[in-house]
């Protein structure tokens, strides 16, 4: 999986790209883990994620909560249909804020 | 959070005590949790639930408050509810957790529409549903029109079940099932979840031949045949030496059959059969192998060699065959793959695993993390996140202002 990561101003905007899998995810837990500070606003946008499987939404998971933890929070959006799939059935669309995209995104960090 | 957890709970020997125990353990130690209070049933005469707890963590207070097989257990569980007035309930339950009669067993799963009715938020963990449930074999029906009638109850008391906030399911398609047929929209999946952190493997191979090794029962849609014709492609002088390892024997339908292909390659160097392997050999026979292969030539899904490779962080070599490598991929396993039946590409595959030590690591890593699967601390903290989600939409009701009379 490609992380490509973008800072722009309070926002940082991580890219995500191709299998959101157990191998990749601790790629995208140990930069959350070192990079995120109060206040913690993270979009990450999975437009070009292919595939996701538990241990990757759990990763995200973690990123939530520690956003959370940290005045802010983890908003995720362009989520192919693959990936909406998933988080219907485990019904984390209830628990994350997805758009549709990045600018809506954006746009709500702004008024947070 | 205060956690209710209607469960059996070790020493307890009902059903879902070990899952109890574990989940328990995971969320004891998530900061959310601030105490735990766990609704079990009554042990038998001279047996005691444990006093004390290992230390850190939330507190843990058990409650015996119903007993398995009896008729009330529905009430009790819901007077003990409003007694502790927990922020959530959770149940941790499946279809015959309160009996093994059916009417004892149906009564008691009412008690999540009961907790729920008396203004407890409510999650049931059901780790069975009744559209999969083989009720003959679980010794529930013995004709076929007992058993319509059963599968009758079942729908309306899974219609009951669903009354609960939240219903988390383990295994994807159950939830297909509930929202297709029920039009639930209550329904959740959450993974089992692993129990102990698998150690990592060692990726190092023991001096001597890189073995490439198939493991199972052979002669019906396992068949070494290509497997071999492979093998001999690869042992070229430019390459290291290696060894064939074919371990098991021979399937039930095939007798003879691993005989025979010993007679038929004779002449070829390096291929050890190694017959029965014992469970206590497994671990060395996987661990040994530079590559595991598969050489089957139909299959029906997934395979347990396949989970057995990943534990021990094995690359794989499989074959192109209906969508396995879709379902492979699907559950987060990685291989080389080969055209069935055609061992110059079967020798090419396994040659891109032996030749880059780096590929095999990868690949065998993938695997390992697949095998290991989501560890249950993790598990935990999806609950935690649904139980956050649920109390604020709670609340959110809880602030709307009524609608005023016309």
């Amino acid at each position: 999986m490609a992380l490509t990561i973008f800072e722009e101003g309070t926002t940082t905007v991580l890219h995500l790209e191709g299998r959101f899998d157990a191998h990749a995810a601790p790629q995208l837990t140990d930069w959350l883990k070192s990079h995120i500070t109060a206040p913690a606003h993270i979009i990450i946008n999975m437009a070009k994620v292919n595939f996701i499987d538990s241990t990757a939404l759990a990763a995200l998971i973690t990123g939530l909560k520690r956003c959370r933890q940290l005045d802010g929070d983890l908003y995720l959006c362009n989520l192919p249909d693959t990936v909406r799939v998933i988080f219907e059935l485990t019904r984390f669309n209830k628990a994350f804020l997805i758009f549709l995209n990045e600018t809506d995104a954006r746009t709500a960090f702004e008024t947070y | 959070m205060r956690l209710a957890i209607v469960t059996t709970y070790p020493p307890g020997s009902g059903s879902l005590n070990e899952y109890a125990y574990h989940i328990i353990q995971a969320f004891r130690h998530k900061p959310e949790i601030n105490e735990i209070i766990l609704l079990v049933d009554q042990l038998p005469a001279g047996e005691a639930y444990p006093t004390t707890e290992p230390a850190g963590g939330a507190p843990i207070r058990i409650i015996p408050c119903w007993r398995f097989n009896a008729l009330d257990n529905a009430a009790r569980i819901v007077a003990a509810v409003r007694r502790v007035r927990p922020d959530i309930v959770l149940f941790n339950i499946q279809f015959a957790s309160f009996g093994r009669g059916k009417i004892p067993g149906a009564l008691g799963l009412m008690a999540p529409a009961l907790t729920q009715a008396a203004g407890f938020p409510t999650v049931a963990l059901l780790h069975n549903i009744m559209e999969t449930v083989d009720l003959k074999q679980a010794g529930f029906a013995s004709h076929p029109l007992v058993e319509r009638i059963i599968r009758t109850f079942g729908t309306l008391l899974t219609r009951v079940l669903l009354r609960a906030d939240l219903v988390a399911l383990t295994i994807p398609r159950y939830v297909e099932i509930l929202a297709d047929k029920y039009r639930a929209q209550n329904v959740l999946l959450a993974p089992h979840g692993a129990f102990d952190d698998v150690p990592e493997p060692s990726f190092d191979l023991p001096d001597g031949p890189l073995q490439i090794m198939a493991f199972g029962k052979f002669g019906t849609y396992k068949r070494v045949e290509t497997m071999i014709e492979a093998f001999k492609l690869l042992a070229t002088p430019d390459r290291p030496p290696l060894e064939l390892v074919i371990a098991g024997t021979d399937s039930p339908n095939a007798a003879g059959y691993l005989e025979s292909m010993r007679q038929q390659y004779a002449d070829v160097a390096n291929i050890r059969f190694t017959g029965y392997v014992a469970e206590s050999d497994v671990p060395r026979i996987f661990g040994e192998a530079a590559v595991v292969v598969f050489p089957y030539t139909s299959t029906t899904g997934s395979s347990g060699v396949l989970h057995q490779a990943g534990s021990f962080g094995r690359a794989v070599v499989l074959p192109r065959l209906g969508d396995l490598a879709d379902l492979v991929e699907e559950e987060g396993y990685s291989g080389e793959y080969f055209i069935p039946d055609d061992p110059s590409s079967f020798a090419d595959a396994i040659a891109r695993v032996i030749d880059h030590p780096e590929r095999r690591y990868d690949i065998g890593m993938r695997n390992y993390q697949a095998a290991r699967g989501l560890p249950i601390t993790e598990v935990a903290d999806w609950y935690i996140l649904h139980f956050q989600e649920l109390l604020k939409s709670k609340r959110q009701l809880a602030q709307k202002p009524a609608t005023a009379p016309r």
